[in-house]
């Protein structure tokens, strides 16, 4: 079990109010993205395309307070761009740290080393530090070789320091499941708390559009991987969520459980797909339809999304929601999942030694009609 | 609900292998034809989709070079507004679509060319080339 009793407490209560209180919709993590602006530059990141006026704009550390309270979510995420280039992030950090709000500040590590001794370690306070595999797969990843080596300095000197450290990981299509669980025992090596993960999802901004699983694939690639897990593992995510990831439970999108903000304004419906923005939270909340979104609306911007801004909170809500949900979270946070089929799809999976964690040959090109013949 | 949506089953989604991707215009240099309400409504659905600044020159002459970030589509153009940023002031603008007489994609598209295919192209090229350190870099914001 990787997140703190404390943190779990605080959700804990927090969703059983809104349960008793009859709320309908309501946030878990604000997803908020204080600048664009990155220090390095990923093919394919949907994230910091913009021109230079607009990559030059940052929230205040006022508007990110009163976002936060606006939409009153327990947990804070801020990724971006690169948190750690807003000239302001001490200050916001602190401020969220004082509003007692677990935070999740979401860094390619790139600057980490050198901001720490800014920063006070807290409860509240996890540097979410992007890994996406071993050197060889991180470098590549991220387009940029030293990366891996300056982010795992980062990481050493955090964890030293007394800080809580995650690692947060996106897998596309070609990951070799192998490759990944070698990368895990890599990770809890270095002191982490837990490790953070996610399938890969083409949404529609993002400029590379040619590498992503459809759900079938991600069940089965995540089912090779987190299946026969070893007791060093630890994930900072619900049980529940990685049993979804696995082909176990079958969920909805709840896009309002990661509610998103950033200068432009509170963005609808989610964190990845950009349909429009409001100038307040309940305005989001309210006019946003709803219905048109996740898989079981059809709508195709939606249809192979798996990732964590969307189905966590899922998890999240049943796992403190019912009893049922509790006491699925607590076996999940106990089992090895041994599955003898998982462990056939793993020795199959990379006959030839390891794989490259991302494909870099020409992608097969299926259309959703194709899968239907 | 639009047309759009209710497109897929949600077992025919439940089976997908590979995703089918977003298609990406090439809108760089376009000047749509904005003579119809419908038309306008289109060219300004791509210009809020386009990672790039355009220029509007609104029906009283001014030329406004903006990144659009967002539209609000009522029944009628007086009613239906474009919010945008322009490179000069801080603050979000908006304006009714029923004042732009025209719209051109003049800001260059900064989605071009950042596919996971450039990368591979480049980097293999680069070690051939017998480099070192090698890596994709920001652009300049000056």
């Amino acid at each position: 079990m990787a997140v703190p009793i404390s943190q779990m407490w605080t959700v804990a209560t927090y969703v059983l109010k809104k349960r008793l209180t009859g709320d309908k919709r309501y946030p878990l993590v604000l997803m908020l993205e204080p600048l664009f602006r990155c220090n390095l530059a990923c093919a394919g990141c949907g994230k910091v395309q913009y021109p230079p006026h607009i990559l030059k704009k940052q929230l205040s550390p006022e508007e990110c307070f009163a976002a936060v309270e606006e939409c009153g979510a327990p947990m804070v995420s801020i990724p971006g761009g690169e948190p750690l280039l807003h000239p302001q992030i001490v200050e916001i950090v602190n401020g969220l740290v004082a509003r007692k709000k677990y935070i999740y500040l979401c860094t390619n590590a790139l600057e980490l080393k050198r901001r720490l001794p800014e920063f006070t370690p807290s409860k509240y306070l996890t540097f979410s530090v992007h890994l996406d595999g071993d050197r060889e797969h991180h470098d590549f990843s991220i387009c940029r070789e030293g990366g891996y080596d300056i982010a795992v300095e980062g990481i050493k000197e955090a964890v030293k320091r007394g800080f809580r450290v995650t690692t947060n990981a996106t897998f596309f299509d070609g990951t070799d499941p192998n490759t990944v669980r070698g990368f895990f025992d890599e990770v809890m090596d270095m002191g982490v708390e837990g490790i953070v993960l996610s399938p890969g999802y083409s949404y529609d901004k993002a400029p590379d559009q040619n590498r992503f699983m459809g759900r079938a694939r991600v069940r089965r690639l995540f089912r090779a991987i987190l299946s026969n897990r070893k007791p060093t593992w630890k994930f900072n995510m619900s049980p529940l969520f990685l049993e979804f990831l696995m082909g176990d439970r079958k969920y909805e999108c709840t896009p309002w459980g990661s509610p998103a903000f950033n200068i432009f304004g509170w963005q609808r419906p989610c964190y990845l797909l950009q349909d429009g923005y409001t100038e307040t939270y309940k305005e989001l909340i309210e006019t946003t339809k709803w219905e048109e979104y996740g898989v079981a609306s059809g709508n195709p911007k939606c249809a192979n999304c798996m990732v964590s801004c969307g189905y966590e909170p899922t998890a999240v809500i049943e796992g403190f929601g019912s009893l049922k949900g509790f006491w699925g979270m607590v076996k999940g946070n106990f089992s090895m999942y041994k599955d003898a089929h998982a462990l056939k799809l793993l020795n199959d999976s990379a006959p030839h030694g390891p794989a490259k964690l991302v494909q870099i040959a020409e992608p097969a090109h299926a259309s959703m009609a194709e899968t239907n013949q | 609900m639009t047309a759009e949506v209710m497109k897929y089953t949600l077992q025919q989604v439940e089976d997908l292998e590979l995703a089918p991707g977003f298609e990406h215009e090439k809108l760089e240099g376009w000047i749509p034809t904005v003579a119809s309400d419908d038309e306008l409504r289109q060219a300004l659905e791509k210009a809020f989709d386009y990672r790039g600044d355009v220029t509007l020159t609104l029906k009283s002459g001014e030329r406004i070079e903006a990144f659009i970030f967002n539209r609000i589509g009522g029944a009628t153009l007086a009613d239906s507004y474009v919010q945008y940023f322009t490179p000069s002031a801080s603050e979000k603008r908006k304006v009714s679509y029923a004042e732009i007489a025209r719209l051109e994609f003049t800001g260059k598209d900064r989605a071009e060319g950042k596919h996971w295919e450039d990368w591979v192209k480049k980097y293999n090229e680069k070690k051939a080339a017998g480099e070192k350190n090698i890596a994709l870099v920001p652009e300049a914001l000056d």
